[in-house]
């Protein structure tokens, strides 16, 4: 946290630990009690329901048992048992769907924008008359409500809407006016607005991170003769890496946990969205609220949560270097 | 170290006595509405009712759905004269979105934080029911005329299915029926009195007007929404009913949907589709794209329910559609029978009394007010609904549009009134959105034993549904 540092405090043995905790909450006595109510407020919001959910896993809970959940029939982890194994168990057979979709959304989304953001920050970190004119233009998706990108893109995939306008009538691109909204081209049909939505967020982001690399290494570079291309492969992106680091998590979760624009461009949240529109989100509220698997979906939950945990131990086994000697 | 440690568990301890405090608390009322503690129930609300019940003031919560242009104005509007009536009593209106309003209700009956006054859509009642979401109104329903009273079809729904105990009255009611463009069937030269009659009638009735120019322009036979909307599968089942297939069997324990009959009445509905009588970029939209669609006469013909007579009404400030060619050349039929007889989905919508609502007496005062005769006309006349009342059904004083819904509900029929109806019809959505895939042409081949494997599948989870 930052209130203060370690290095005065010689290493003492456990019990002078006490003491020195003592001493460190009389001297901060003001701080700590400022962060009270915040320890207060995060355990009910985060830590209650967690484990509320956690203990949800084992029950057996539909309609009949849901009234007094928490006294539901425990089953243990027949839940969980039924999500890997039982092919029958029909929250499992939704999810592989829609475990195969999250997993295509979230990486070609989270490359999508990070490489969008970054050529267009690249793009407007130079000088030009009319920058930053440009630079609140290119805000415009983002600031764009996620319920109305689904909404929008909604009527443009339509397929006699006007992105099958462009490429039929067009550019002539297929014989036919092909479906966006049903079948497999579902997919493209929510990856394209995310990342219509979602790049300009990563411009702002890298734009700030471009400005803090000073000029006169990139003057000093062209000196000693090197292009562009290696400019930027050895300069740019290595001091970028730090911003790239966090974003990268940031968008990643982001997108695993990505559920507003199925549900808004399919049904509102009623209809299916089809084997190739169905992402997590969408399948475990459907799982859990439309078939009252309320224990299973639980459990599926804990099981994203553990996953993503382990997706952000790899990222900082990745990173640690870097977000350490910042 | 370990002082934090206690202090931590302390706090943690702390917290799980006040959470489960409010469990207990919605825990007891919980058991008070499955008939466990009456006494309980009663003596907490009763000093505040008993004393003086129409002077205390109280502010009735309010949950509707959207069944009018302007769900929360023509809802107050209509209790408006009991309002003036009753000045102790206010009542704040939410409206929930017909696709997300399941989960939010089925949030609220799971927390007990909810309304006072809560609509549900007749499907709904008796799975809310069984979770303990709502209050019986048994030894009440007396007050407002009892089941003789309303739509036999819509009273049905009020209880659970072997059950007697009654959970909610009849608000509003509505039907499927076909709506047609006079002008277009008249310039193909086909007889509005037999096209409706059956299914080869209709069918080719259908092929006589498919591609008519109308305007310059082309138009398409029938308008059908997809997947993509919260109606696939009332769309479908008028069908198989008409076809001589059933949801359920009779004792409700097996499933018959995906039978031979049931087969015939999806491979007709949607081969409607299949057959190029349908514009297949319809089969993208949702049912109000399709009616703005008919409105804007891309279509000859669609199947809804008697708001869209109500929206052709309304002026085009007040967001309805009274300026559209279609307001002024449209006629409302019944949908055609088929080798099972004559169908179509009566639906509607019930009030109910929320069990975690604090004014149940208040609340009860309201409903009753609602499903009478005056609060009946005066919603119906803004909304666009049916009236719930059988004795406003049959008044002579309907519209010929009205007089044309009020037939249909005649045969109109629901779905079972089972507590797992509601994970059964997310299944069926499910497995019905995929039938619509298949008919697009991007899952596979359209066929009877492509559409045949989806329903079975479709039947399996039901099974699973229906028997845990």
């Amino acid at each position: 946290m930052g209130l203060h540092t370690e290095k005065n405090l010689p290493v003492k043995a456990a019990a002078s630990k006490r003491a020195v905790w003592r001493k460190r909450v009389r001297d901060n006595k003001f701080a700590y009690m400022l962060m009270v109510p915040t320890i207060i407020f995060m355990l009910l919001v985060h830590l209650l329901p967690m484990i509320q959910g956690f203990w949800m896993s084992f029950l057996k809970l539909n309609q009949f048992t849901l009234g007094k959940y928490l006294k539901a029939p425990f089953v243990g982890i027949d839940n969980y048992v039924g999500l890997l194994f039982n092919s029958d168990n029909p929250v499992r057979q939704g999810l592989n769907f829609a475990i195969r979709n999250t997993a295509i959304y979230a990486v070609i989304v989270t490359i999508g924008v990070m490489v969008m953001g970054l050529m267009m920050a690249m793009l407007l970190n130079r000088d030009f008359p009319g920058r930053s004119i440009a630079r609140t233009a290119m805000l415009l998706p983002w600031v764009v409500p996620s319920y109305v990108v689904g909404v929008l893109w909604g009527f443009m995939w339509q397929q006699n809407g006007i992105i099958n306008y462009f490429l039929v009538d067009v550019l002539h691109l297929y014989a036919e006016k092909p479906f966006w909204l049903l079948g497999p081209n579902t997919i493209w049909a929510i990856i394209i607005p995310t990342i219509w939505r979602g790049w300009p967020f990563l411009m702002v982001i890298f734009l700030a991170g471009l400005q803090t690399i000073p000029e006169d290494i990139y003057e000093a570079a062209t000196i000693d003769g090197a292009g562009k291309f290696r400019q930027f492969w050895n300069m740019t992106l290595p001091m970028l890496k730090p911003v790239i680091a966090v974003q990268l998590l940031f968008q990643i979760i982001n997108n695993v946990y990505s559920y507003n624009i199925v549900s808004t461009m399919f049904g509102n949240g009623a209809g299916y969205p089809g084997e190739w529109g169905d992402l997590l989100m969408t399948a475990l509220t459907r799982q859990s609220f439309g078939y009252w698997s309320f224990g299973s979906g639980s459990a599926a939950s804990i099981m994203l949560m553990f996953a993503m945990l382990m997706i952000v131990g790899v990222w900082y086994r990745a990173f640690r270097t870097e977000l350490n000697t910042q | 170290m370990k002082k934090t440690a206690v202090s931590i568990s302390a706090l943690l301890m702390a917290f799980s006595v006040v959470v489960s405090g409010c469990g207990g608390n919605s825990n007891s009322t919980n058991a008070a509405n499955n008939g466990g503690v009456k006494e309980e129930s009663s003596a907490t609300t009763a000093p505040a009712t008993s004393k003086a019940p129409s002077m205390e003031p109280v502010t009735l919560n309010a949950w509707v759905m959207p069944n009018s242009p302007k769900p929360d104005a023509d809802f107050l509007k209509t209790i408006d004269p009991y309002l003036k009536e009753h000045p102790n009593v206010s009542v704040k209106v939410t409206v929930l979105d017909w696709g997300s309003a399941w989960t939010k209700i089925t949030t609220a009956a799971t927390s007990g934080e909810g309304p006072d006054l809560l609509q549900l859509g007749s499907t709904w009642v008796p799975a809310i029911a069984s979770m303990g979401g709502i209050d019986k109104v048994t030894d009440k329903v007396a007050d407002v005329g009892g089941a003789e009273a309303f739509l036999p079809a819509i009273w049905k729904t009020t209880s659970i299915a072997g059950d007697s105990e009654v959970y909610g009255v009849p608000w509003f009611v509505d039907a499927r029926a076909i709506y047609y463009r006079t002008d277009v069937f008249k310039q193909a030269g086909v007889d509005t009195a037999t096209a409706f009659k059956d299914w080869d009638s209709f069918k080719s009735a259908l092929q006589a007007v498919n591609g008519q120019t109308v305007d310059g322009k082309k138009i398409a036979a029938l308008g059908l929404p997809g997947k993509n909307d919260w109606n696939v599968v009332h769309n479908i089942f008028p069908w198989i009913w008409a076809a001589g297939g059933d949801v359920l069997s009779e004792d409700n324990k097996n499933v018959t949907f995906n039978e031979d009959k049931g087969l015939d009445g999806v491979m007709y509905y949607t081969g409607l589709a299949a057959e190029g009588l349908v514009d297949k970029a319809s089969l993208e939209k949702n049912s109000s794209q399709i009616e703005g669609d008919f409105g804007d006469g891309k279509s000859a013909v669609i199947i809804s329910g008697p708001w869209l007579a109500k929206n052709f009404a309304t002026p085009k400030a007040n967001g309805g559609m009274d300026d559209k060619k279609a307001a002024k050349n449209f006629a409302v039929a019944p949908l055609p029978a088929g080798p099972g007889g004559q169908a179509t989905f009566v639906g509607g919508s019930e009030l109910t009394v929320f069990s975690g609502s604090k004014n149940k007496e208040a609340t009860w005062e309201l409903i009753k007010y609602l499903t009478a005769d005056e609060a009946q006309k005066a919603y119906a006349a803004v909304s666009g609904q049916l009236p719930a009342r059988l004795s406003l059904l049959e008044s002579p004083d309907l519209d010929a549009n009205m007089k044309a819904f009020s037939e249909a509900t005649k045969y109109g029929r629901t779905y079972p009134a089972i507590p797992q109806w509601g994970p059964t019809e997310t299944a069926l959505q499910k497995h019905f959105a995929n039938v619509w895939d298949i008919v697009a042409g991007v899952k596979g081949k359209y066929s009877r034993e492509s559409v045949k494997e989806e329903l079975d599948s479709a039947a399996a989870e039901v099974k699973a549904i229906i028997n845990q």
